[in-house]
């Protein structure tokens, strides 16, 4: 009773990486630790794929 | 005027977007809705004709009047963070919010009406063949003899998801999949199925569509890529996203597209075949963009920034109430 393209299904992929910067509402921006604004460094987020198109993101489809 | 940015606080992305606004002084209001009533307040009221409406987040108070534009990007359930959440509360709150928001002249990046329509894939497919682009062979059934009849007039074919969604329960993704020739359509009859044929491309186009300002991206398939690795998001390859020019007449059909689906942002997927046709897989209406920033260089957060920065129309040129696409 499966839908077909269930059968195509794996397991949702769990986002290992815990991210190293935190929301600063003063700035309306996510930080460092040392201060540093996290979108400012490309190589942190290559690395961390948090604005790359994923697939079977639980609360958005639109990527 | 301000710039009001409904995501939550881990979208980074919306930051590369909010550097670029607080370099050109453009004041920003970023609200989560799903901090409505802890954390974020809203307020509205009409009397003699008027309307006055105020929101609050952070410590900061913006009027709903003096927003230049909107930018729904990666909005929480509103009140999902209340003390008491429940679906009773978060329509409340969203009938509150959105309501009031409904009301005012901002520019929209993307309207909810408009971005609730432009999420139906097969309405997509639609558009996009009304509008000039190719679109690959597709078949939606949940009749098997249907699929079976299909497979047999396309031979080469990949299944994947109607809504784009994926199932939590347990927390599954569905990717783009190649469906073997000798497959058994059988369980088509247990819910809506999306076939297409399989375009053998040499290459993904990811392009990123802000107001009327075009950008796209490539990616090249390697030669020796396995061809049953059909889905870009899953691919294995390393070989890294490129600028690539826009042909002339895809340009234009997505001119089309975007003027007809009423968006001011759309990231549209293709796939390049041989003959270097760039084949319509999807518009996300709220695709991700940093990504193919981080890997090109395209200015994508900073033309994004520009648009929201533009002012807002002044309140007799919506008096109709529909809503304006500004390119």
């Amino acid at each position: 009773m499966q839908p077909f393209a269930l059968n195509y299904a794996r397991p949702a992929v769990k986002r290992e990486a815990t991210t190293p910067y935190v929301y600063d509402s003063g700035l309306q921006l996510n930080v460092m630790p040392d201060g540093r604004i996290a979108a400012s460094d490309h190589a942190l987020l290559r690395e961390l794929g948090t604005t790359t198109s994923t697939a079977g993101s639980k609360t958005h489809f639109d990527d | 005027m301000t710039v009001l940015i409904l995501t939550g606080q881990e979208d980074v992305t919306a930051d590369m977007v909010v550097m670029h606004l607080n370099a050109a002084s453009v004041p920003v209001v970023r609200l989560d809705p799903a901090d409505l009533t802890a954390g974020a307040a809203l307020s509205g009221e009409y009397v003699h004709g008027s309307f006055h409406g105020h929101l609050s987040t952070g410590g900061r108070l913006v009027s709903i009047h003096g927003l230049r534009s909107i930018w729904v990007r990666r909005p929480g359930v509103p009140a999902a963070r209340a003390a008491q959440p429940s679906a009773w509360l978060t329509e409340e709150a969203s009938q509150a919010l959105y309501g009031m928001l409904r009301g005012c002249t901002a520019r929209w990046m993307n309207h909810p009406d408009a971005a609730r329509r432009a999420r139906h894939k097969p309405w997509q497919l639609r558009l996009a063949q009304r509008s000039g682009l190719p679109v690959p062979a597709t078949l939606i059934t949940t009749f098997p003899q249907a699929a079976r009849e299909f497979a047999e007039r396309f031979p080469d074919l990949v299944v994947k998801p109607v809504s784009g969604a994926h199932p939590q329960e347990p927390p599954r993704a569905v990717p783009t999949s190649r469906v073997a020739p000798d497959t058994d359509f059988s369980a088509v009859a247990y819910g809506p199925t999306l076939l297409q044929r399989r375009i053998a491309k040499r290459a993904d186009i990811r392009l990123t569509a802000v107001g009327g300002t075009l950008m796209a991206a490539r990616k090249e398939t390697p030669a020796d890529a396995d061809p049953d690795e059909v889905d870009v998001r899953f691919a294995t390859s390393d070989v890294p996203w490129r600028p690539a020019e826009v042909p002339p007449r895809v340009a234009a059909a997505v001119h089309t597209y975007l003027r007809e689906a009423e968006l001011a942002y759309g990231a549209f997927d293709f796939a390049e075949d041989a003959d270097g046709t760039w084949w319509f897989l999807e518009c996300n209406q709220s695709g991700q963009f940093g990504f193919i920033e981080v890997e090109t260089g395209q200015p994508l957060a900073r033309t994004i920034a520009e648009w929201l920065a533009r002012p807002a129309p002044r309140d007799h040129e919506q008096t109709d109430g529909r809503r304006t696409v500004t390119p």
